[in-house]
């Protein structure tokens, strides 16, 4: 079968697994004990207000009643109203998303910039100096809590040295670019608004280092086993004793046959990274997914928490169609058929 | 097939592209913020003033919907409202858009004389129509916040613009001219510009979708941005009619960690600090360039009984209990000091606030009177609070210790506020650590929660259904005269200090840091709803 049968059968399956999670989510939240409505509105609202916007959000009405109407609103794109917003959820996410995107994508690129060569040096020049240097290194990043990690950092590079911009995504005295994509990165280079280019890559360097540097720990180590599991293969020994060049050995024998893990570890990464790391979204200031859901989850607030849980839901599913159609070009041994 | 990935070659020309982009955005950041080698940031600039809070809590900045403390923050810059209070005094309403008002003897009908003169921010003339338009709408709208207005207004059309700066209010009964009063100066009651509101309007919403994130009011700032989560900024009215306001850029940051809030008020980069934890003000309190303010807020700390169970409806029960707590510890151990020691249900500085403390540790006293009552040997008894809430889970502890010298073994049970505040509200929790803050600075919004179970509020939720209490909540909730409707709050506070299902702990005080150029700040009890920030100017740096 071709590949574009594997995606389309994929997809479907994602359909399913996506209205899976999200019927779950939605029973246990509506069993779980708590009244959202009391919990947003705070304990002063008279009892008549709480339970006129318990109507207005239908939650006085059987369980049933409510999937079947959730069901129905799924189906036209509608992922409910947040009572904490009173907004329409998608339009919250909608907005949310970018920003959590852009702190993702360059989290990622820096954990890629860190891991990956020090886990191939790593592995390389196993036991010697560098390799314990590395491998201390990458224990810091998966052991350190994200929360002290950034505030540290905020304070040695803000605060005490001046370095670089405190919280926020853009400083209020730049002009804003106008929304494209959401990204502030990528809008201002629409727009040609260098200023704000240079302004939102500042604000990003800390939180996306933080982000970086735990996740580039875990890359680090898979890479660096991986590539250690291939070098005890033959057929390094048999490309080196056919006398060709280094680097085509370490690109071609040793590093491509290690991939799959790899990838397999960066698609978990990015699936993480997306779904927004709250803490850092916190110490930040950054308008992020994490904080959104977060709230949401504190509060019962329904809505958010079932649209919230699908769109993570989506973005693992999709990560992880993507890493196996990548398999497929990674090694020409896997076949879907 | 093989795909050979390419791998020493183009990761890493990408990194030194990266790495390039790096620095040359560290060196644009830089040259744009230094100067002579002082980091030179907005908050210095004498026009701008930056305050750092959390705003995730802001909803809607219409002010008929406007209920959050984020939102009716910024809303009073928005907009002015009939009367308005000056904090700190918030026993007195003063005239605002009203500039006198009259009622009759039996005080159903009230009169206003609308100021002349005043312009809403695009130049339109703000007059009795445009009053009547606003509080009508408050009421067709029917949002979270109209009860304020619905419990003395019947429906809208009594509410009428007699003529060009006259408006005429109906009230369903009379009741004490400082309480309506009061009503009308929340901004709820604010007045919008009917003109640009129906331009707006959709739908039948009357302009509340758009009012949401844009304003349409005669007050002292404009709203240019609100970027939820992120930051709100306000522009000076140039049309307000007191007067330019000294500060023309308000930028409110989001900044929900105080920790990062510390760093970026030590750095000057904001100039007020709204959210930082007791710990923090103390060790500002010895930095060069910070100030801090400290104030009563009218938010109240207490447990609450409930008077159906078995042991907490004996009265002498309630009253061992609160004979057990130790009310100077909490303050001094937990609080740090951040607390006043008040033990009746009407916060300072309102209007029949009560200094009585009668209650400190005494357990001898409690021992014997659960002795009296039949329990020697004490009892067991279930403490609910918002589970990983701070103090709430230290004062807990605390009152378990406290309780279990005399006998009573306390079962904590922390819970996520959802579920607390519904098994609240049904009358299903046995103790419960809880906090009221007053919704608006008149006496009956604390009086007719804490002492009148017919309007289902604390009372009713601690099944305390006291008669006695609620006549008296409600009689001084219609009395005209200020003096006696004081000594009538004075009699409810002694009663309910005596007899009533609550163990009240000590009053909020809370504190606002700031830099040192900042004047004319003067904090709100009333979490800053009646915040006046136009009053706010910076003195230059050099003089520092």
């Amino acid at each position: 079968m071709t590949i574009l049968n594997y995606v389309i059968r994929r997809i479907f399956y994602m359909l399913f697994v996506i209205w899976g999670i999200a019927t779950i989510v939605f029973f246990i939240t509506r069993i779980l004990p708590g009244d959202p409505v009391g919990a947003i509105l705070g304990p002063q609202a008279p009892q008549d207000v709480v339970d006129k916007i318990r109507r207005e959000y239908g939650f006085d009405k059987p369980i049933y009643v409510q999937y079947i109407d959730f069901l129905t609103k799924i189906v036209r794109g509608d992922l409910g109203r947040s009572i904490a917003t009173n907004r329409p959820v998608i339009y919250d996410i909608g907005e949310r998303f970018p920003a959590t995107f852009e702190l993702a994508t360059s989290a990622l690129i820096i954990a890629l910039i860190i891991g990956i060569p020090a886990g191939i040096v790593s592995a390389l020049r196993k036991d010697k100096g560098i390799d314990h240097a590395l491998r201390i290194v990458s224990l810091f990043g998966v052991s350190m809590p994200v929360f002290w990690l950034g505030l540290m950092l905020l304070l040695v590079f803000y605060y005490m040295l001046g370095l670089l911009p405190g919280p926020g995504r853009l400083d209020p005295y730049i002009k804003e670019p106008p929304r494209i994509t959401g990204l502030l990165t990528i809008d201002s280079l629409l727009t040609g608004n260098i200023d704000a280019f240079f302004n939102a890559l500042s604000h990003l360097i800390l939180p996306a280092f933080v982000l970086g540097y735990l996740s580039s720990a875990y890359i680090a180590r898979v890479t660096r086993a991986s590539i250690l599991e291939t070098l005890r293969q033959d057929h390094v020994k048999f490309a080196r004793s056919k006398g060709l060049p280094r680097n085509k050995i370490l690109t071609r024998h040793i590093i491509k046959p290690s991939l799959i893990p790899i990838v397999t570890i960066i698609g978990l990464v990015y699936g993480w990274l997306l779904e927004g790391a709250v803490l850092t979204e916190t110490i930040f200031g950054w308008p992020g997914l994490g904080s959104y859901l977060t709230r949401a989850m504190i509060y019962m607030d329904y809505d958010s928490i079932v649209g919230g849980v699908m769109v993570v839901a989506l973005i693992y599913s999709v990560i992880n169609l993507i890493v196996d159609i990548l398999y497929v070009y990674i090694d020409p041994r896997i076949r879907y058929g | 097939m093989n795909r050979g990935v390419k791998i020493p070659s183009l990761p890493w020309i990408i990194s030194i592209i990266l790495l390039i982009l790096l620095i040359i955005s560290w060196s644009y950041f830089l040259m744009y913020s230094r100067q002579g080698g002082q980091t030179v940031s907005l908050a210095t600039r004498p026009d701008t003033l930056v305050i750092a809070m959390d705003i995730s809590d802001a909803v809607s900045l219409d002010p008929a919907v406007a209920y959050e403390f984020t939102s009716v923050m910024v809303v009073n810059q928005l907009y002015d409202k009939i009367v308005d209070y000056e904090p700190p005094d918030l026993a007195k309403v003063v005239p605002a858009v009203a500039e006198s008002w009259s009622y009759t003897p039996d005080g159903k009908t009230w009169t206003f004389k609308i100021r002349q003169g005043i312009k809403f921010a695009n130049g339109d003339p703000l007059d009795a129509k445009a009053v009547e338009y606003s509080l009508r709408r408050v009421l067709q709208l029917g949002k979270t916040a109209a009860w304020l207005l619905q419990q003395f207004i019947a429906k809208p059309e009594d509410i009428v613009a007699t003529d060009n700066y006259t408006v005429v209010i109906k009230l369903k009964e009379s009741v004490a001219p400082d309480l309506f009063l009061s009503a009308l100066a929340f901004t709820t009651s604010a007045i919008v510009n009917p003109k640009e509101v129906e331009a707006h309007a959709s739908g039948g919403d009357m302009g509340s979708a758009w009012l949401t994130d844009h304003s349409a009011g005669s007050g002292p700032y404009i709203l240019e941005k609100w970027e939820r989560n992120s930051q709100i900024i306000l522009k000076a009215n140039p049309n307000y009619w007191r007067g330019k306001p000294a500060i023309d850029t308000i930028i409110i940051k989001h900044v929900p960690e105080p920790a990062t809030q510390m760093m970026l008020l030590q750095k000057g980069d904001v100039d007020i600090a709204l959210g930082l934890t007791i710990d923090q003000i103390q060790q500002l309190k010895d930095v060069r360039g910070v100030k801090i303010q400290e104030y009563p807020v009218l938010q109240l700390a207490y447990i609450g009984m409930n008077v159906n169970n078995k042991y907490l409806s004996d009265e002498r029960v309630r009253t061992a209990i609160k004979y057990a707590i130790d009310y100077d510890g909490i303050i001094r151990d937990i609080l740090k000091g951040g607390a006043m020691k008040v033990q009746t249900i009407i916060p300072y500085p309102l209007l029949g606030f009560n200094p009585a403390t009668p209650y400190y540790r005494d357990v001898a006293k409690a021992k014997q009177l659960l002795a009296e009552a039949g329990y020697p040997n004490g009892f067991e008894i279930e403490l609910a609070y918002p589970a990983g809430s701070h103090p709430q889970e230290e004062i807990a502890q605390k009152i378990q210790r406290d309780l279990a010298e005399v006998g009573i073994r306390v079962i904590l049970r922390p819970m996520a506020a959802s579920e607390m505040y519904q098994k609240y509200r049904q009358q299903s929790l046995q103790m419960v650590l809880a906090g009221w803050g007053s919704d608006y600075p008149d006496p009956d919004n604390n009086a007719k929660a804490f002492g009148d179970y017919r309007i289902k509020q604390l009372a009713w939720r601690n099944m305390w259904y006291d008669n006695y209490s609620a006549d008296l909540v409600e009689k001084a909730y219609k009395e005209l005269d200020k003096a006696t409707r004081e000594a009538l709050y004075k009699q409810l506070t002694d009663y309910i200090l005596q007899h009533g299902p609550y163990v009240v702990l000590y009053q909020v005080i809370q504190f606002v840091a700031m830099r040192t150029w900042v004047e004319g700040f003067v904090p709100d009890p009333s979490f800053g709803t009646y915040l006046h920030l136009y009053k706010v100017y910076k003195e230059p740096v050099l003089k520092q």
